[in-house]
């Protein structure tokens, strides 16, 4: 596979009678940095051998430059004579150089001098250096003869030799070629030309540059994937905001006011009041929480702001709707409690809530669906424990079999009591549960630190397998 | 949840299990065990079930469990000639007081006691706040009369574990219970006191008790003062600390008390008359009222059928059994959770996503096609970070790192290119998710908003290069062109950034950053945002 530049110069040997040439030639044809590399690529394949030599590069200097174009000064004197006698003083006035010519025309035997006067001793003269220099200007090649007077017009300082390292080629064999191309275009294909070129190899077995590639996020994939679980059970999506009232939070899942945690410590809290205007639930509310806790219910309390510590909050607002007919509806999303930050503790993290209002509900159907829920999300084998939440009756812990682990708890269950659905007018049974997400998402994802689920580091991301 | 540590090879001889049955049967129990040291297990008690939280307690569960002891256990019960006179403690105005005969307290013992006693602090007691406990050796007590009294804070006592006598204001600021618990109680310059006959101090509740009548293993006889602010509280504290004593074979003494009632403890006895359908409708099962009320024994309560009801006698160590549902829970459990069969789940009705996370896939979706890595980061992010002032800041935050609620996501992005400024370039991210902003109409006075917000950072980048990719997915999204006004924000620089706008709605922005911004974030290439506010777009 010969390149562009190659084919050049084996055409270019090949139209000379020797089928030689040197690397200043090529200059002509190929940049002349480039003509040393492609001589020894082509030595290497073979085309042509490579001889190097010294050469000399004879080149006029300004003066010679000069000389080429007003003559040499003996042979102007020559001239300026025509065959007759002069006197010095007479000649040296007009003349040019005059010392220089007289000096060298006495020095070829050309003229005398005597009495004052130059006696010629020819009548014109025009002198082989001359010839020299004209043939050197011209690129002419020199004779033997002609090489003679090289030094001396060096002395004279009308030329200068400055020796080179050139190569000569010669062309060994002459491939049977075509030149080689590296882009297809457009204009090769349409008008065929593409037939005369060969398409350059590459190094197909080197690596390639980066790019950066557009990729969906793991940990977002899962809870979608959970969202989608959820929708093939028949779940409808719901969600509500970060911002909670404590009375959805808390007060309306039957937590009481000096519950533990409601303290500073368990919840991030927020300025500001919120607005209740249900007064008819809020009303119901104190009631059950003044007859089984016993204290004062403190609607102030119930109004203060947090950032919500359980999805349970959404479901909360659900129910504070009053629905009267059958639902069934789940919330994703995030939940805020203070924590130390470690690799297994954040301080923000995903719960999946879930709500079901049937007519026939029970614990059974409960913990039917419960295993439904992680069927679909990937855990195939569940246990259940008895629990306690203040918001259901009975209440169940989920554990799931993780191989390797072994069981894991995975989420927390149960019927709501009649004191959290009643005051919100709810008279049919209600099943609810919530499911942390993110460690479920470690285990799924392969991941140790739970601060990889929220990674900083682009080339974690751009890095990471893709899960599927 | 409540966890005690107790001795295991103490808890396996008194409940005659090996160490793998009581893990089976304390799953059934709502607990957890799990090994600690040499002859140490850690278990975990849900905070319902106090009466669990001593190994008496826990055998009583367990016999009833298992089927070894069925229906409520009964204590013998003495009077005794102590009296407690109350007066008026405003701060704290409710105390009960028993005695316990033949304790039997070796240096295990001691620890679980008072384990028992911190536990119960913490959970019923609501850190000492609601209930405080006194628990002292009754034949160091002169007399038979003891008082419940306030007194000024220049009292003298020798508090517990000390051989000073100092002034209540001493105890409080010097001793470690002082200083966690002293402020709890004190009112007008007075602190709540059990007293004997003669003005000794016994206890200052809830602070300390004093050194006088410290148990040790000698310990026969106790005498246990309970004081607090919730008189139910304080009545439930005292029944469970006796009843788990005389499960560990100790006599109750009942003490005459003045004022709200004629003597303690309570032993407070509820009655529930549950119907065997409504068991069963809330359990999802068939079974018949004999049925109900065994489980109901195996759960250590009484049960007396009636036709097709059963009339549940609630003892007084089960103070979180209220009404029918908590019935029912314990019929569960003594039935085993995992005794039910499960029926196959089939779906009724249609499940849905929100409008709004159809749409947030959609423009993840076209995102990705525009070669833009997702990214996930924090809710919660630096308030100086924000730079509107109308963010949601945390009264109470873990960090600074994390002490307020985003307003945007183009905060959060600023931080993620600032943390990879050396990772390989172009870094084109994009991310999804909800940001806090004030709202009228919500009734917590802010709102979620979803939104969208896509970044380019590299060593040259250009409004255009972004503009180009947002513009085609909203275009994808909409079915139609947007359109960009020209816009001046501090953050972007001048010149350099737009409104995204369809009709007359503001549905995002767009802009390179201005150098100050990338100063404040410690940025060092050009960047350019857009934010999409998908809300909007979604209506």
């Amino acid at each position: 596979m010969l390149s562009e530049n190659e084919i050049k110069i084996i055409d270019f040997l090949k139209k000379k009678d020797n089928k030689s040439a040197y690397s200043t030639e090529l200059s002509s044809i190929i940049p002349e940095t480039a003509v040393f590399s492609l001589a020894y690529l082509l030595k290497d394949k073979g085309y042509v051998n490579v001889k190097e030599e010294e050469k000399e590069d004879i080149i006029l200097t300004k003066e010679g430059e000069e000389r080429l174009k007003e003559g040499l000064p003996e042979d102007n004197l020559m001239n300026f004579l025509k065959g007759e006698s002069k006197k010095i003083q007479e000649i040296a006035k007009s003349f040019k150089d005059f010392n220089i010519a007289l000096s060298w025309a006495k020095k070829k035997g050309l003229v005398k001098v005597d009495k004052g006067e130059i006696i010629p001793l020819k009548s014109s003269y025009i002198s082989p250096e001359y010839i020299v220099l004209k043939k050197i200007s011209s690129s002419q090649d020199l004779s033997e003869e002609d090489k003679k007077y090289l030094k001396e017009l060096e002395n004279r300082g009308l030329i200068e030799i400055k020796k080179n390292k050139v190569l000569l080629l010669t062309l060994l064999k002459e491939p049977e070629i075509r030149p080689a191309i590296t882009y297809l275009t457009p204009e090769l294909l349409r008008n065929k030309e593409w037939t005369k070129y060969e398409l350059k190899e590459y190094n197909v077995e080197a690596l390639p540059p980066f790019i950066p590639l557009g990729k969906k996020h793991y940990f977002k994939e899962f809870l979608e994937h959970v969202k989608d679980v959820m929708v093939s059970l028949g779940f409808k999506e719901v969600k509500s905001d970060f911002v909670e009232m404590e009375f959805y939070n808390f007060d309306m899942l039957f937590q009481a006011q000096d519950h533990p945690a409601r303290e500073i410590h368990d919840s991030f809290k927020v300025d500001g009041k919120g607005e209740l205007s249900n007064q008819s639930l809020v009303k119901r509310v104190k009631e059950v929480h003044e007859k089984w806790w016993k204290y004062n219910w403190n609607q102030e309390v119930a109004k203060s702001l947090v950032l919500r510590s359980q999805t349970t909050a959404t479901t909360a607002r659900v129910l504070s709707t009053s629905p009267n007919k059958e639902i069934k509806v789940f919330t994703i999303g995030k939940v805020f409690r203070p924590d130390a930050i470690d690799a297994t503790h954040l301080i923000e993290f995903h719960q999946l809530d879930g709500l079901v209002i049937e007519e026939n509900f029970n614990f059974r159907e409960l913990l039917s669906t419960l295993r439904a829920i992680f069927s679909g999300i990937g855990i195939k084998e569940v246990k259940f424990k008895p629990a306690y939440f203040p918001f259901t009756e009975p209440s169940v812990e989920v554990y799931g079999y993780i191989q390797g682990l072994g069981w894991v708890e995975m989420a927390g269950a149960g019927l709501l009591r009649p004191e959290v659905t009643e005051p919100a007018g709810v008279t049919m049974p209600a099943g609810a549960w919530g499911l942390g997400l993110d460690r479920l998402a470690m285990l799924f994802l392969g991941i140790k630190d739970i601060r990889d689920l929220y990674s900083d580091d682009i080339e974690y991301l751009r890095n990471r397998k893709v899960e599927y | 949840m409540v966890n005690i540590v107790l001795k295991e090879s103490r808890l396996l001889n008194l409940l005659g299990l090996e160490e793998k049955e009581l893990n089976d049967v304390l799953f059934n129990l709502k607990s957890e065990v799990e090994k600690r040291g040499e002859d140490e297990l850690e278990i975990e008690i849900n905070s319902d079930r106090l009466d669990m939280l001593s190994p008496e307690g826990i055998k009583r569960a367990v016999d009833g469990i298992l089927g070894r002891k069925l229906g409520e256990a009964k204590y013998e019960v003495v009077p005794t000639n102590y009296q407690l006179i109350i007066d008026d403690v405003e701060s704290r105005p409710y105390a009960l007081a028993a005695v316990v005969y033949d304790v039997k307290l070796d240096d295990d013992r001691i620890k679980e006691l008072i384990q028992f006693q911190e536990k119960l602090h913490c959970t019923i007691g609501r850190k000492r706040k609601k209930v405080a406990i006194g628990i002292h050796d009754l034949d160091k007590i002169d007399g038979k009369v003891i008082r419940y009294s306030k007194v000024p804070l220049d009292y003298r006592f020798i508090p517990l574990n000390s051989d000073k006598e100092m002034s209540i204001s001493a105890v409080i600021s010097s001793t470690e219970q002082g200083k966690l618990y002293g402020n709890i109680s004190i009112k007008d310059n007075y602190s709540p006191a059990i007293l004997q006959e003669d003005g000794q101090v016994l206890s200052i509740p809830p602070v300390i008790n004093s050194n006088k009548t410290k148990i040790d293993s000698s310990t026969k006889n106790l005498f246990i003062d309970v004081t607090g602010t919730n008189f139910d509280a304080v009545a439930q504290t005292l029944d469970l600390l006796v009843s788990n004593f005389a499960e560990g074979g100790s006599k109750i003494g009942t003490v005459k008390v003045s004022r709200y009632a004629s003597s303690s403890p309570l032993l407070i006895h509820n009655k529930l008359v549950v119907k065997t359908s409504d068991i069963n409708k809330r359990l999802g099962l068939s079974l018949s009222t004999e049925e109900i009320a065994k489980y109901v024994r195996m759960m250590r309560m009484d049960a007396n059928i009636n036709g097709d009801e059963v009339e549940v006698i609630v003892p007084q160590y089960r103070i979180d059994i209220m009404t029918y549902v908590d019935v029912a829970e314990d019929v569960a459990m003594a039935y085993g959770y995992k005794s039910f069969s499960l029926p196959q789940y089939t779906s009724k009705g249609i499940g849905e996503l929100l409008p709004i996370t159809r749409l947030e896939r959609a423009f993840r979706d076209l995102a990705i096609g525009g070669g833009f890595q997702e990214i996930f980061t924090f809710v919660l992010n630096k308030s100086s970070y924000l730079l509107y002032n109308d963010f949601v800041k945390i009264q109470n935050p873990i960090t600074v790192e994390y002490d307020a609620v985003r307003n945007s996501l183009i905060w959060n992005m600023l931080k993620f290119l600032a943390k990879n400024q050396h990772a390989r370039f172009p870094i084109k991210v994009f991310e999804v998710g909800d940001v806090v902003v004030k709202s009228e109409e919500s009734d917590t006075g802010y709102k979620n908003d979803a939104r969208a917000c896509l970044a380019i950072m590299n060593s040259r980048v250009s409004y255009e290069e972004l503009q180009s990719v947002v513009h085609q997915i909203l275009y994808n999204l909409k079915g139609k062109e947007p359109r960009y006004a020209r816009q001046d924000k501090d953050y972007f620089i001048k010149g350099r950034s737009a409104k995204i706008m369809f009709d007359n709605n503001v549905v995002g922005e767009i802009g390179e950053i201005s150098p100050q911004v990338l100063e404040k974030f410690n940025i060092e290439n050009p960047v350019v945002i857009a934010e999409i506010y998908l809300e909007k777009l979604c209506e």
